[in-house]
């Protein structure tokens, strides 16, 4: 069971995102200020943090600032009402290891807090398996089986991208921020052409369907059992 | 009344006063200085010269005075001499003064004198003026020498005159002249007035009266005129904008609202129920995007996205674009038809520029038919980098040309394909905010969209214009 520490002051956030992730099998701990905020996350038993950029006492992104000054690498969420993008790239400077405006749907915040809690372990790897699924960095190739697969670059980052988060879900956004370094919103059904290219590359015809559409939310490639 | 009254009281009727004061005292000051040249000046050396030529004739002996007084009236080419020897009892002794001169005191000074003597001047029986002066000779005799001082006399007089009917009509004039003009001005302003007052009635069509005569208060008047039809602009847009999206949103969530509605009173089973949920979330989501795309704009309209502004390649922005719209395209049929020559530096925002040419690809390919081709092309202008975006599909009416730039605008032609109307308002705000020029056009049938680019550095486009393009991008 993961365990997650929840900084914000904003009551119906709290229960709303505490709710949601209970009941998703989250042990989930609340603070509503700052200077408790910073203790708590400082003890250390919290998996992932969720921090609210305006807090009272202390600012959100002054509580990372400190976490990470002394060695505490419990990865951090920085949810905020200013989304605006030089406001994302100060919260992910200050330490944060993902950020996210105000207002967001659930679905969106579970998916990167699940890809927070399982990142991926060494981005060094530079050949990924995912049951047949084979992608070489350095070649720039990838099979499925037997079957070499003629990819596009971006394809290509694209598969890696879900090859690291195996069972995970990933949103379109996620994807849009990550694949393609965009931060606008990403134009209605746009990376679901791009992952309709692919998947239909990876599937070919009639083989087991490896990535799937996660209805509402996004995509997950899973690994064959 | 009560209009001249307050025109009286206008800046310009007291500036034309002062300056009436001004002129006035300006005149009187040259005509003062004229008269003292002439009358006090002139008299003086009358007066000096008098006493000498006295003092003169004085100096010859006593027996010769009577030939000396001739001599000296002959050599008198003005006729302005005046001479006569008396006795005291003021009997005519010489000269061609026949009587003495009434109250000429004998005092060896001149004197004003008045008396009626030769008719010189041919002025009828006008006395004559005379500046003289008396000094005894002997015992028994006197003589008096004068100087006509008529034509001096005529001078002062013309002067006087002069001032007087110069002054007056200046004064008259400055004065009615200063009152027309404040009064002119005054109405002015009361029209002015009255235009604000019924602008501020919320009248906001009304504007404020231009003369045409390209006066301070006309170009004041049309700034402000100016600025007028940018705030009812605006306003309007905001009022359509609110309209709008009332409008927009009213429909999606009416549409999840029913979708509850009968999913409570028909689904039966757990799956039934999340096909609803699914629906109203996708209907959700909609009404979303449209709160979200109405923010971008005015965040964008606010310039408050200015800072991430850097030195970019328009080519690979367009690149980009293209990239990322290449397999929506091909999902359409439609055929994406880049031509793209990189070098094309301009200042702006990566993101943005890649947002909007995006939204303009989505367009093109979105009206599109099936089999044709959108063309995507950058090329140099004479003044600036053009960038062109070509479809073959219904186009866009000249009328609507400007409105479809606006929020939620959405063409006759465009009912059909889902949409919000706010893609093309986007991207005029982006283009807006980089001082880039939007223009549509027609291909009959289909629809061009040109933006007009500054470059960043002049020469990049000479460059181009030479025909070196720096190198052909391979659109793959």
């Amino acid at each position: 069971m993961s365990r997650m520490l929840l900084i914000e002051d904003d009551v119906e956030t709290v229960d709303e995102v505490a709710g949601y992730f209970r009941s998703r099998g989250y042990e989930v701990e609340c603070v509503t200020n700052g200077p408790d905020g910073l203790t708590q996350a400082s003890v250390g038993r919290a998996d992932v943090l969720v921090v609210d950029r305006m807090l009272p006492g202390l600012d959100g992104l002054a509580i990372l600032g400190t976490l990470r000054r002394n060695e505490i690498h419990t990865p951090a969420l920085v949810l905020s009402a200013l989304s605006e993008i030089d406001d994302r790239v100060r919260g992910l400077r200050a330490g944060g290891d993902d950020y996210l405006g105000k207002p967001f749907a659930l679905s969106e915040l579970a998916a990167r807090i699940e890809a927070l809690l399982r990142r991926p372990v060494s981005s060094a790897q530079t050949l990924l398996r995912v049951g047949p699924l084979e992608l070489n960095l350095i070649t720039h190739t990838a099979r499925r089986g037997g079957r070499i697969l003629e990819l596009l670059p971006r394809e290509l980052r694209l598969l890696e991208y879900m090859m690291r988060r195996v069972g995970q879900t990933v949103t379109r956004t996620m994807l849009f921020e990550d694949v393609w370094s965009y931060n606008f919103p990403p134009r209605s059904n746009l990376v679901d052409v791009h992952m309709g290219r692919l998947r239909r590359k990876l599937d070919w015809n009639c083989e087991e369907e490896l990535i799937s559409n996660v209805r509402g939310v996004g995509f997950v490639l899973k690994s064959p059992s | 009344m009560r209009r001249l009254r307050r025109a009286a009281s206008t800046s310009v009727f007291r500036w034309t006063l002062s300056i009436a004061a001004g002129f006035t005292a300006m005149a009187l000051l040259l005509f003062g200085f004229i008269y003292w040249q002439t009358a006090v000046h002139e008299r003086q050396k009358i007066d000096r010269t008098v006493v000498l030529e006295a003092h003169a004739l004085m100096q010859a002996p006593t027996a010769e005075v009577v030939s000396q007084l001739a001599a000296w009236l002959a050599d008198d080419p003005h006729g302005v001499r005046y001479a006569g020897l008396f006795r005291l009892d003021g009997g005519h002794l010489s000269g061609n003064l026949q009587g003495f001169p009434k109250r000429l005191p004998i005092d060896g000074r001149a004197h004003r004198a008045v008396f009626k003597g030769i008719d010189r001047d041919h002025d009828g029986d006008d006395p004559e003026v005379v500046r003289a002066v008396a000094v005894p000779v002997d015992a028994s005799r006197v003589l008096v020498i004068g100087y006509d001082i008529d034509e001096l006399e005529d001078v002062q007089d013309i002067i006087r005159r002069a001032l007087m009917l110069g002054l007056a009509p200046t004064l008259l004039l400055s004065l009615a002249g200063g009152t027309w003009l404040a009064w002119r001005a005054q109405s002015r302003v009361a029209s002015v007035h009255g235009a604000i007052a019924r602008i501020m009635q919320g009248h906001l069509s009304g504007r404020l009266p231009v003369q045409g005569t390209g006066d301070d208060l006309d170009r004041l008047s049309i700034a402000v005129n100016g600025m007028l039809d940018e705030i009812e602009r605006l306003i309007e847009g905001v009022r359509g904008v609110s309209d709008s999206i009332a409008h927009d949103l009213r429909t999606p969530l009416t549409r999840v609202r029913n979708r509850l509605e009968r999913s409570r009173e028909e689904a039966m089973t757990r799956d039934d129920f999340q096909s609803a949920a699914d629906r109203a979330i996708a209907s959700v989501d909609q009404a979303l995007a449209v709160v979200s795309s109405v923010l971008r704009i005015s965040a964008i309209d606010h310039g408050r996205r200015r800072e991430a502004f850097a030195r970019l390649d328009l080519a690979e922005v367009l690149t980009e674009a293209v990239e990322l719209y290449e397999p929506l395209a091909e999902e359409k049929g439609v055929t994406l038809r880049p031509d793209i020559h990189s070098g094309a530096i301009v200042i702006g925002d990566h993101d943005m520029l890649l947002e909007a040419v995006g939204n303009l690809l989505d367009n093109a390919i979105k009206f599109a038919p099936v089999h044709t081709a959108v063309k995507l092309s950058l090329t140099a202008e004479v003044y600036g980098l053009r960038i062109r975006i070509e479809d073959r599909g219904p186009g866009i009416l000249p009328g609507e040309r400007d409105r479809v730039l606006q929020r939620f605008y959405r063409s006759e032609r465009s009912r059909s394909v889902p949409g919000s109307g706010l893609g093309l308002s986007l991207v005029a705000s982006v283009m807006a905010l980089h001082g880039f020029r939007l223009e549509i056009g027609d291909t009959a049938p289909g629809c061009i969209i040109d933006v007009h680019c500054t470059p960043a550095m002049p020469w990049i486009l000479r460059n181009l214009q030479d025909g070196h393009p720096i190198r052909k991008i391979d659109p793959t």
